[in-house]
């Protein structure tokens, strides 16, 4: 497949950490450390101390010392703040049990935790949920171009979840339906894809342009819908370009779930994925059943994706990028690409967040943009590569 | 392999469609184990397809595949891949996984859902990557191989599954010669020690010759001969399936048959009623002018041979060919007979070749009754080889051809400037259509 691989492939020395978890353990410290330090930014900048205060204070459901900031038992704060700046330990010396309030503690918390953290853990397990989808289908289609944006299943489950909206069906279970519906409107391009795919011998171009095809097709009914009822309180562009402010801890538990069941459920194809790259008929020559691995994939990346398409709205070129950096970090086994591809698709949407919230600050982007400005580059670039292949790739 | 003894795979009139074309028509066949069946037939005769079917890949429209009385169309795909092996023609590139990774592919069925490889595992793909020899490569990437090692490897992964059948097609198309030889004798030995049933699909018929216990000959999808090579292999089989001339011969060693194409017969000029083709005469001995005279002929000359001995190799070429040819009884002096009809042969060509053979007593003169020709007919001599002797005639079949060579014969370096030496001497006498003529015609 395309994309560098490492030259060597054999075991490493014994007494170092396989390369692999390396990469894991890199990307899940810098997921960490963007979830901890992501909501100093917005309309209102806080201290990053006193972020990381309340979210330790929050997370660890209070044992972290009481009071989120002000407190003056803060001791790690002050080591971190010192190590960086010599103004934070002056202020520290000036007394930071005095310096900020309780009502701007009370303030602070309201913005970073409540506000801020919901739709930051919804990028983090949407980007997780849409990284491992992109990675699963690129294995299974043995095509290094596919993401569930690009073959239309984030379309179709927003036309799906735009139905709730537009007909105002059940306005009290909105969020336990939403993915339901999302999920019964990603089917439709995912059923598409996989009888396209499993016809034999199609190119990745004919694959490529179904799902360009039911995009524009899904996106038309999509505006349809949305123009259908202009007075209700719909965002448009939430829809087309994904959105992540209107987020709840409701969204992020559902969310969570389907990427931890889902994400278990491909996770545990990555012996078959890696022979599927030899094609299916040595695939099921060798036991794999090849037409039952690819249908349960095409399943679980619908509803991977159709739940967090329910809440996030279409985001594109995550599920395409991610498996392309996680491939290169760790070769091209799909037992290691998998879980690493899950915590690189968090990183990469997290960080859009960020810029999306940051960029023309105190608008707020919607996230498809960041995201669309690193992956289409990225996708021309593996598009031009590919043709400059004489050999290899498989088609 | 215990229990593997007396079973085998069985095709019972299995026919496969594709839409309405049909690929394989009721072709019934067994192979037991321990057996190297060879499928040959020409490209397109059905043996992937069949091969495809024996594997459960593709549907069979009628009758029945089965091992050991199990249908494998209805196995289990795990349970079929621990029975049957099939190494395709072509197959994905895949990525550039380490050799062993790929190699324990393979091993798929054997290792429980959900489980890591284990010892056993690890000791099947070890013992199939020494069968062909590539256990030093264990850490390469698949991507570093070279097309040969790839192919090696790729049987690796079949051997690895220890499956008792193996279906193998075109196991060594990518390889060359000496690698070709090397991978079908390690096939025919594990066939053998493993007690596996092989069947390989080949196209060369001398590579089934040599290596089968049996072959099966398929055409359009039909099985027109099976048995052992000696009863299977003839020329009018070739004729008839793979459309091509061929003569039967056997190996002196080791008594199999093989086969020799001859060039289709469109390659020759036509002759046209009226003119035949220029005639070149070759005068030969000891092999020497086998070359020549294949050479010639396949270039649409009309060729006459002599004087040559009874069971010199030149003399079954020159047979082969039809050609013309003067003969002596073997190790003879040349007699007057012999000589009559050599110069009966000599009178009329329209050039006269002399290879390069070894000069005696009996054949030297085949030298001495050229001289009084020279004027009369161009003669070119191909030089001997250097550094090998060629004249035991005491000096005198040097001398022979040095007085040719200051009456005007030309000396040609080697075989292949005989062809350039015939168009530019015969120049004159070639037509527009470029087919020689001879003198009597211009």
């Amino acid at each position: 497949m395309i994309g560098p691989t490492p030259r060597s492939v054999g075991t490493p020395p014994a007494h170092r950490l396989p390369r692999w978890v390396l990469a894991f353990l890199g990307f899940a410290a810098a997921l960490a450390a963007l979830v901890f330090l992501s909501p100093v930014f917005g309309s209102v900048r806080i201290p990053w101390h006193v972020v990381v205060a309340i979210v330790l204070h929050q997370v660890t459901g209070g044992a972290f010392p009481t009071a989120p900031c002000g407190s003056p038992s803060f001791l790690s704060l002050y080591f971190f703040e010192s190590a960086v700046t010599r103004e934070g330990t002056a202020r520290l010396l000036s007394g930071l049990s005095t310096s900020y309030g309780a009502r701007q503690c009370a303030i602070w918390t309201t913005i970073a935790w409540d506000a801020r953290m919901p739709p930051l853990l919804l990028a983090v397990f949407a980007g997780a949920a849409l990284g491992i989808s992109g990675g699963a289908l690129q294995g299974t289609f043995r095509n290094p171009l596919v993401d569930p944006y690009l073959l239309g299943l984030s379309t179709g489950a927003a036309v799906g979840a735009a139905v709730l909206f537009t007909f105002n069906l059940a306005p009290a279970q909105q969020a336990a339906a939403l993915p339901l519906l999302a999920f019964c409107g990603g089917l439709v391009p995912g059923l598409v894809v996989y009888l396209a795919a499993r016809g034999g011998g199609r190119s990745v171009e004919t694959l490529l342009l179904t799902g360009v095809a039911l995009n524009f097709l899904f996106s038309a009914i999509l505006d349809l819908l949305l123009l259908y009822r202009p007075s209700s309180n719909i965002n448009v562009n939430f829809w087309l370009l994904g959105g992540l402010g209107d987020a709840s801890w409701t969204h992020d538990a559902i969310v969570l779930s389907a990427l931890l069941l889902g994400g278990t459920a491909i996770g545990l194809y990555g012996r078959e994925l890696n022979i599927l790259q030899l094609g299916s008929d040595v695939a099921e020559s060798v036991g794999v059943d090849a037409r039952r691995v690819t249908r349960r994939i095409v399943l679980v990346t619908t509803v991977l994706t159709a739940t967090a398409v329910a809440f996030t709205g279409v985001i594109g070129f995550v599920g395409l990028v991610s498996p392309h950096i996680a491939r290169r970090f760790v070769g091209p086994d799909y037992r290691r690409v998998l879980p690493v591809v899950a915590l690189v698709g968090a990183v990469f949407l997290t960080l859009s967040w960020d810029i999306a919230e940051t960029v023309i600050s105190p608008i707020v982007l919607p996230v498809g943009i960041p995201t669309a400005f690193v992956g289409a580059p990225f996708f021309l670039y593996l598009l031009y590569r590919r043709r400059g292949r004489a050999v290899g790739g498989p088609t | 392999m215990s229990g593997a003894a007396s079973s085998g795979l069985r095709a019972d009139r299995a026919t496969v469609r594709y839409g309405a074309r049909v690929a394989v028509r009721s072709v019934s066949l067994e192979v037991t184990a321990g057996e190297l069946l060879a499928l040959a037939g020409p490209n397109g005769s059905g043996k992937s397809t069949l091969l495809r079917a024996m594997v459960g890949l593709v549907p069979l429209a009628d009758g029945t595949i089965s091992y050991d009385g199990r249908t494998v169309e209805v196995q289990p795909l795990r349970e079929r891949a621990r029975t049957i092996g099939w190494m395709p023609q072509e197959e994905e590139a895949g990525e550039n996984v380490s050799l062993e990774q790929y190699v324990e592919y393979g091993r798929y069925a054997h290792i429980p859902p959900f489980s890591a490889a284990g010892a056993q595992d690890r000791r099947a793909v070890a013992s199939a990557l020494a069968a062909v020899d590539l256990s030093r490569f264990s850490d390469r990437g698949m991507r570093e191989l070279s097309g040969g090692e790839r192919q090696r490897a790729r049987l690796a992964r079949v051997l690895a599954q220890e499956s008792p059948v193996l279906l193998l097609d075109e196991a060594t198309s990518h390889l060359d010669m000496g690698h070709q030889l090397d991978i079908l004798a390690r096939v025919r030995s594990i066939a053998r020690q493993e007690g596996r049933a092989v069947v390989l699909a080949l196209h060369d018929i001398n590579l089934a010759a040599r290596f089968a216990d049996r072959v099966a000959v398929l055409s359009r999808g039909h099985l027109v001969a099976t048995g052992p090579p000696s009863e299977v292999l003839s020329s009018e089989l070739f004729a008839e399936v793979w459309g091509v001339v061929a003569q039967l011969r056997r190996d002196p060693t080791s008594g199999l048959p093989y086969l020799v194409p001859e060039l289709p017969r469109a390659a020759r000029p036509s002759r046209r009623p009226g003119r035949s083709a220029a005639r070149v005469h070759v005068v030969g001995g000891g092999g020497s002018a086998s070359a020549i005279l294949r050479r010639l002929s396949d270039d649409g000359f009309e060729v006459s041979a002599g004087v040559l001995h009874l069971f010199d190799s030149d003399t079954v070429v020159a047979d082969e060919l039809h050609v013309p040819t003067a003969l002596e009884a073997p190790f003879a002096p040349l007699g007057a007979d012999s000589r009559r009809r050599n110069g009966e042969l000599l009178d009329t060509a329209d050039a006269i070749v002399v290879a390069p053979f070894p000069v005696g007593p009996s054949n030297l003169a085949n030298l001495h009754d050229l001289l009084p020709r020279v004027r009369r007919t161009p003669i070119a001599l191909v030089a001997p080889p250097s550094g090998i002797p060629w004249d035991y005639a005491d000096g005198a079949g040097t001398a022979a051809r040095e007085a040719l060579l200051l009456a005007g014969a030309e000396s040609l370096p080697g075989v292949e400037a005989v062809e350039g030496w015939l168009r530019g001497c015969l120049l004159a006498t070639v037509p527009d259509d470029g087919v020689p003529t001879t003198r009597a015609n211009r």
